[in-house]
């Protein structure tokens, strides 16, 4: 690790530390990029890289330490700033515009553009950042919505690339991306690299950064662990600086009594788009599986297809001897499916709806007489399941959006229970944003819905959640399955290194 | 009665602790303008001779019948989500029309299948907004132009006119009151019972306030749409009836401002226009409210284009405060 400053660095970060609230998300930390070289950023969930790159980027400032761009002092107040300052930055989220072109595209956002656009002026620039990052061929005048994943990563960084940016960051380039598509974002990342540019490269897939990367600095809990060159480490070595010193695990948690059962969940032969394929699992009543991956393994869109949500989806869905029809979200629900998407403020709830509407909005049948609702009945059942949660009842009247995050995913969980028709739970992320105490409680309420029979399916990335909650474990890389193990064979070691860098099982074709 | 709409654009904001400064002292400044506008109404009411006479109160409740049957259908499309439809006043038109023409085969027939009529336009439109997100609005204009195509291909454009006159007690007065306005006082309570009391005006409400929600909990959009919008016919069919009965005899030109006279009813009562939030009884309130300001214009004597002016204004001003007020919501 280096303790002293390079003078000859483009960015430099000194002690520097960041709370929100009481939480340190980011602890002294210190780190260079030097001119030329792709540095990784590597850190298990929550371990304060995404703080890091939004120091970087301009997005929040340290409380303490300073980062010294190019030789001096600088303060990153705005992203504008740090466009300004040199520092390109490419988001996990794609923002290219689908419908307008290549060319348009490249130019959108830049400080420097001027109000009036002279294509004739700018034509020559941008064939010449095309070219650098490997889309030859393209026709600047072709529209972005023509382009795969990988072809729209790449305008990206081409667009960073052109406001004269010295500084690259890439913020999971290669999440959602073929192996193909990986090779070309690569290739474009090293040329980048040539021209002296130093790139800041933010994975999970240890994997790539070990064939990427001059450099890496790991982060756990919001502290350096260390800077290393990738020449000098194997994916070992690396997951356990990411991991540290682990606990033994717990023991599996579960009651014994939830594990018997006979299958009630066949899925086989599903496949989502061109990435994810061939998964199937064999579900008991009474069972919790964990989907285990990191962000754009597949698991999202597994769920989202069982749920009725990929329409491009195919493959057999069967639950209790009865085939699930994949087309829509009403036919998913009529065969027993309950889906809880990740974005539970986006596709969850009814925010502007108070508690009481939320709870009840998916048994609407059970307390109506015909067309007419049962008030009593209506009221009785959501002050039971307010019960159930955890939530005063005196609360229920209240607008959802007035609770907080774990009060809401309680809300939102609590949507599920109790309903004889739910077969099959699929719960995607059912912690995210939720703090301990209000997991805990998620985590007794999914297994309770387990223990009366029904089968939980659920996706996350934190290793510690699919510990405690998952009776078997199913890990998934780059859309494929990696491996599958009950909860009692595997531990953390196991499965970050088959999340991260696993083989994935061969898809019959 | 512009108490009613004062009272509740005042009413303090319950999360105004994560609200921002600006917003707040804009919101303040509007609730005030509200206040003062309620000052200046009620001083007006007070020195305008005539304004507090019975028949003056009479003829206000009168001429909101009609406009209270078409904003019941308006307020329930806006909680949908689905912002407005601008077809409602062709519908109870082309529903008048076709009223009057079935009047032949008796008047309880004609009266039950003109709501059907209604139902079954609006249920269309309905279906191919919600289940295939057909633009509400551009639906609905482009269903004006085939309405009232096919009503100039079928009848050449001009007025039917009933063949008897068993009709005509639809036009008798009660309690100084014409019947259309028992009939639109009927109208709201059934369109406010079935938003607040059955499952499917839950539905409603949960289609408006998280559409994409909705739609990934397995909700029947297609249903829940072509329930919004063909109870939004059969309310416009019921106005047609009257409107029909009213003028004894129908023509497309029946409804005038109609449409937008509903939609600045239901938004004038605090009706979201991002949807989820509003009611149907506030609708009327609503309409009550422009009723009463534009009586007092008239009998002031202001013109028509002072009393339409008024009228926008209003909407303007309390669709920014309702805006800013849900705005107030913590993210």
């Amino acid at each position: 690790m280096s303790e002293t400053v390079d003078k000859t660095a483009l960015i430099s970060l000194e002690t520097v530390s960041r709370s929100f609230g009481a939480i340190r998300a980011v602890d002294g930390v210190s780190f260079d990029l030097r001119p030329g070289e792709i540095h990784a950023l590597c850190g298990h969930n929550g371990a304060g890289k995404s703080t890091v790159v939004k120091m970087i980027t301009g997005l929040v400032q340290p409380d303490e330490g300073r980062i010294v761009v190019s030789g001096s002092e600088s303060s990153i107040r705005s992203p504008q700033e740090a466009q300004e300052l040199g520092i390109a930055f490419v988001d996990q989220e794609l923002s290219v515009v689908p419908i307008l072109s290549v060319a348009d595209n490249i130019q959108l956002g830049g400080v420097s553009e001027p109000f009036f656009n002279r294509p004739g002026k700018t034509r020559g620039r941008v064939r010449e950042l095309l070219d650098m990052v490997g889309l030859q061929g393209l026709d600047p005048s072709d529209p972005v919505s023509g382009l795969s994943m990988g072809g729209r990563q790449l305008v990206e960084i081409g667009r960073a690339l052109g406001r004269d940016a010295r500084v690259l960051v890439l913020d999971e380039p290669t999440a959602t991306l073929s192996t193909a598509e990986i090779e070309h974002v690569f290739s474009a990342i090293r040329s980048v690299a040539a021209t002296g540019c130093g790139v800041i490269f933010v994975s999970h897939r240890l994997d790539e950064v070990l064939e990427l990367c001059d450099r890496v600095t790991v982060l756990r809990d919001g502290k350096l662990v260390d800077t290393a060159d990738t020449s000098a480490i194997d994916v070992d070595q690396l997951v356990s600086m990411m991991l540290g010193d682990v606990p033994p695990a717990a023991a599996p948690s579960l009651p014994e009594q939830g594990r018997a059962g006979r299958t009630a969940v066949e899925v086989s032969g599903l496949a989502v788009g061109a990435r994810t394929r061939g998964f199937w699992l064999k579900g008991d009543h009474g069972h919790v599986y964990a989907l285990a991956g990191q962000v754009g393994c597949g698991a999202t869109e597994i769920l989202r297809a069982i749920a009725g949500l990929e329409p491009t989806a195919t493959g057999n869905v069967v639950i209790d001897e009865r085939r699930l029809s994949l087309g829509s979200p009403e036919s998913a629900v009529a065969g027993g499916v309950s889906y809880l998407s990740n974005d539970r403020k986006g596709d969850g709830l009814f925010l502007g709806l108070t508690a009481e509407e939320n709870l009840v909005s998916t048994r609407l049948d059970d307390v109506s007489r015909g067309p007419l609702l049962n008030m009593a009945s209506l009221k009785k059942a959501a002050v039971g399941l307010a019960e159930t949660i955890g939530l005063a009842p005196e609360r229920l009247p209240e607008p959802a959006e007035n609770f907080s995050g774990g009060n809401q995913q309680k809300i939102f969980i609590g949507r599920t229970l109790d309903r004889s028709e739910t077969k099959l739970l699929l719960l995607d992320e059912p912690t995210r944003g939720v703090d301990v105490k209000g997991r805990m409680e998620i985590h007794k309420l999914v297994r309770d819905a387990a223990r009366d029979g029904t089968t939980v399916i659920f996706a996350s990335t934190e290793i510690d959640e699919i510990l405690d909650l998952a009776d078997d474990i199913v890990t998934m890389r780059s859309g494929l399955v990696v491996g599958r193990h009950p909860r009692s064979e595997v531990d953390a070691e196991l499965l970050l290194g088959e999340m991260t860098h696993g083989q994935p099982e061969k898809v019959p074709a | 009665m512009s108490g009613g709409v004062s009272g509740t654009a005042v009413g303090a904001p319950e999360h105004a602790a994560a609200s921002r400064g600006a917003r707040r002292i804009i919101l303040l400044i509007l609730q005030g303008l509200v206040a003062v506008a309620a000052l200046v109404i009620l001083a007006g009411a007070i020195t305008t001779q005539g304004f507090f006479s019975l028949d003056n109160v009479q003829a206000i409740l009168a001429s909101v019948g009609f406009v209270g049957m078409v904003a019941v259908g308006m307020t329930v499309i806006m909680i949908s989500g689905s912002f407005v439809s601008m077809s409602l006043g062709t519908q109870a038109a082309v529903t008048a029309i076709f009223f009057i023409w079935a009047l032949k085969f008796g008047v309880a027939p004609a009266i039950a299948t003109t709501i059907v009529f209604g139902l079954v336009i609006g249920a269309i439109q309905g279906y191919a907004i919600g289940a295939f997100g057909a633009n509400p609005i551009v639906l609905t204009i482009a269903v004006v132009a085939v309405i009232e195509g096919l009503v100039v291909v079928f009848s050449s454009g001009g007025t039917q006119t009933p063949p008897d006159n068993a009709y005509t007690f639809l036009n008798d007065t009660h309690f100084g009151l014409p019947l259309s306005f028992y009939v639109m006082l009927g109208v709201v309570a059934i369109g406010e019972l079935i938003m607040r009391r059955t499952r499917f005006g839950k539905q409603v409400y949960m289609v408006g306030d998280n559409p994409l929600a909705a739609y990934v909990a397995g909700l029947p959009m297609g249903k829940i749409g072509a329930g919004v919008f063909g109870l939004a016919g059969a309310a416009a069919a019921v106005a047609g009836i009257m409107l029909g009965a009213y003028n004894q005899g129908a023509s497309l030109l029946l409804t005038g401002s109609l449409t937008y006279d509903a939609i600045a009813a239901t938004l004038v009562g605090g009706t979201l226009v991002s949807g989820g939030k509003g009611s149907v009884w506030k609708t009327l309130v609503g309409a009550l409210v422009i009723a009463t300001i534009t009586d007092l214009l008239l009998l002031r004597g202001y013109s028509n284009g002072v009393q339409i002016m008024v009228k926008g204004l209003l909407v303007i001003v309390v669709v920014i405060v309702v805006h800013l007020r849900s705005q107030g919501r913590p993210s």
